[in-house]
């Protein structure tokens, strides 16, 4: 269980810097998977760090019971000079693990397949291997709540397929605060949800409601519902060669369309830039949309079509 | 995956146990890290030493000349002098940087921006003893007179001059990581303070009205007791006091360790 009570944070710089994180009060409970939603600054990493112990607050305090995580898939820990197997070690013996670090060691290595490299220094890996490595090396923990900031957005396809059920295998028996601008990822993942807007958060006890909380927030919804208010002729008023016509070419936007939805979906898999993931996933859904009316206008041209050719 | 994963031992570890566990992880990391960083880093951590003392020598011998030390050889005398500094200083600005080149770590909470600055002490300490161990050793088999006339009083000494360095170094971390132009200047000073410790020339060619401002500065104590634990025979100005070195080693360290506790976030975040 984590408790927040009256936490206020604000960061000091030369500017000066207003209160990041307002009189947040919440409590987690154990067992209940978490995700956090709010634009870009709102405060979503910085409520994550402190729940984490990483940074302190200025008013309030933290309160954790049981075993918090660092932020998963965290590189930055590693030390260049050293191998992947020693920066590995380094972390289990900071967590007090002295019997079974041969074991565990092992595991994180199975985990990360980054082969031979395991054995040679940090500096040497890419940054898809880095990402590995630090996966590897927070789930071989066993801890009760693991954080994670956007972090199975790192790797190919298939170590994110990968990582995404070794995730969801941890959640069966601890919990996940995470922040995310994957709806999906979250709807899948989160149970409860946090909405954190102008510096206070509020719970909400379904994911969908905070994301929807969210949305509303933004007007992210009334945008993409203006989009689809296309004037359409009625069916019966048309003759039959405009039918052949619009069939035609719908049929070819149909197919178009599929191609960018087909295609802004894999960007949107392969991406982990959080601008562009929240561009790209207004996108997808906006082709998804038109996709689907415009297959419903095809079926409905196509029927009207059937029953005029029967008469 | 999920079954087979380590146990934390527990969650509620003593604070102690903690502190020790990351203790003993960032001294194996630091060490690996000073002798097999890159190639050949634990030849040059044994040859730098050695060819810096000998161009001292040799500046001192063959430019400067007047090589008269009352009740001591010269050479030994210039090493003792020079590996009694170099303990000082490394401790000292090694330091300095621990907290800034080991910020990534801060990601694990149970790291304080404190552990490795006191690693970096430690680890220095435990590197520059074995250097000036094996100046005795290979000195003495050069037919150089370098066994130690009291060798308790030498440790001793060496225990103090370290303990100077760490309290500065331990203060100096805390203050150049919130204004950074401290370890510039620090920097700066190294050399003229090498100058005015006595380490190359003799304190006792100072004329004697001006020795009483030498001993203001805590390393000359700490560098001629060792000297006169050394040699047994050997002649310094009057005045040389280790308290006063153990209240500069002490005050500092507390004040350093103070800082620490109360800027602790604030060096973590920046």
């Amino acid at each position: 269980m984590i408790e927040i009570q009256n936490l206020y944070k604000r960061y000091h710089g030369p500017h000066g810097g207003g209160w990041v994180l307002k009189d947040v009060n919440l409590v987690i409970p154990d067992g209940v998977s978490v995700g956090v939603v709010g634009r870009n600054g709102a405060g979503k990493s910085t409520l994550l760090r402190l729940i984490g112990g990483m940074d302190t607050p200025d008013r309030g305090r933290v309160i954790r019971k049981g075993r918090v995580s660092w932020p998963i898939g965290l590189a930055g820990g590693f030390k260049g000079a050293m191998t992947g197997r020693q920066n590995v070690k380094f972390v289990a013996r900071v967590h007090g693990i002295k019997k079974n670090l041969s074991k565990l060691i092992q595991e994180v290595e199975d985990f990360a397949e980054i082969g031979k490299a395991f054995d040679d220094p940090v500096t040497t890996y890419s940054s898809g291997m880095r990402a590995r490595l630090a996966f590897g090396l927070s789930l071989a923990f066993d801890f009760d709540i693991y954080i994670s900031d956007e972090a199975t957005a790192v790797g190919d396809r298939a170590f994110k397929a990968k990582a995404r059920e070794a995730f969801q295998q941890r959640v069966d028996h601890a919990s996940l605060i995470m922040v995310s601008h994957g709806e999906g990822t979250l709807k899948q993942m989160c149970q409860a949800g946090i909405f954190i807007d102008e510096g206070t958060a509020r719970w909400f006890d379904r994911i969908e409601d905070a994301i929807e909380a969210y949305h509303r927030a933004t007007g992210l919804i009334t945008d993409v519902a203006d989009e689809d208010d296309e004037e359409e002729t009625p069916v019966e008023q048309l003759d039959a060669s405009s039918v052949k016509a619009q069939l035609r070419s719908l049929r070819q936007e149909i197919n178009e369309l599929q191609k960018q939805h087909i295609i802004s979906q894999y960007r949107l898999e392969t991406t982990t830039d959080e601008d562009e993931v929240a561009i790209l996933q207004e996108q997808t859904e906006l082709l998804h949309r038109k996709h689907r009316l415009a297959r419903k206008r095809f079926s409905e041209l196509k029927q009207h079509e059937q029953a005029s050719a029967r008469r | 995956m999920a079954t087979n994963t380590e146990h934390i031992p527990d969650s509620t570890r003593h604070p102690m146990r903690v502190t020790w566990d990351v203790w003993s992880a960032m001294y194996l990391r630091e060490m690996i890290a000073r002798t097999m960083a890159d190639r050949m880093a634990w030849f040059w951590m044994i040859f730098e030493p050695i060819a810096t003392i000998a161009v001292m020598i040799f500046i001192r011998a063959y430019i400067r000349g007047g090589q008269n030390i009352t009740g001591a050889e010269f050479i030994p005398w210039m090493i003792v002098g020079l590996m009694g500094f170099y303990l000082f200083r490394e401790a000292m600005t090694r330091p300095m940087g621990a907290v800034e080149s080991n910020r990534g770590l801060f990601t694990y909470r149970q790291i304080l921006p404190i552990d490795p600055v006191l690693i970096r002490c430690f680890v220095e300490g435990v590197i520059r003893s074995f250097i000036f161990l094996l100046f005795i050793v290979i000195g003495s088999l050069l037919k150089i007179n370098m066994m130690p006339d009291h060798a308790f009083g030498v440790m001793m000494d060496w225990l103090s001059l370290w303990m100077l360095g760490v309290g500065l170094g331990v203060l100096l971390s805390v203050a150049s990581g919130l204004v950074p132009e401290v370890g510039r200047v620090v920097k700066i000073i190294t050399l003229p303070l090498l100058l005015i410790s006595g380490v190359i020339f003799p304190v006792t060619y100072v004329p004697a009205q001006y020795q009483q401002y030498l001993l203001w500065n805590p390393i000359v104590h700490g560098i001629e007791s060792m000297r006169l634990s050394f040699f047994d025979s050997y002649h310094s100005i009057p005045g040389i006091d280790m308290t006063y070195l153990w209240m500069w080693a002490l005050s500092t360290l507390t004040l350093g360790l103070v800082m620490h506790v109360r800027f602790a976030s604030r060096l973590k975040a920046m």
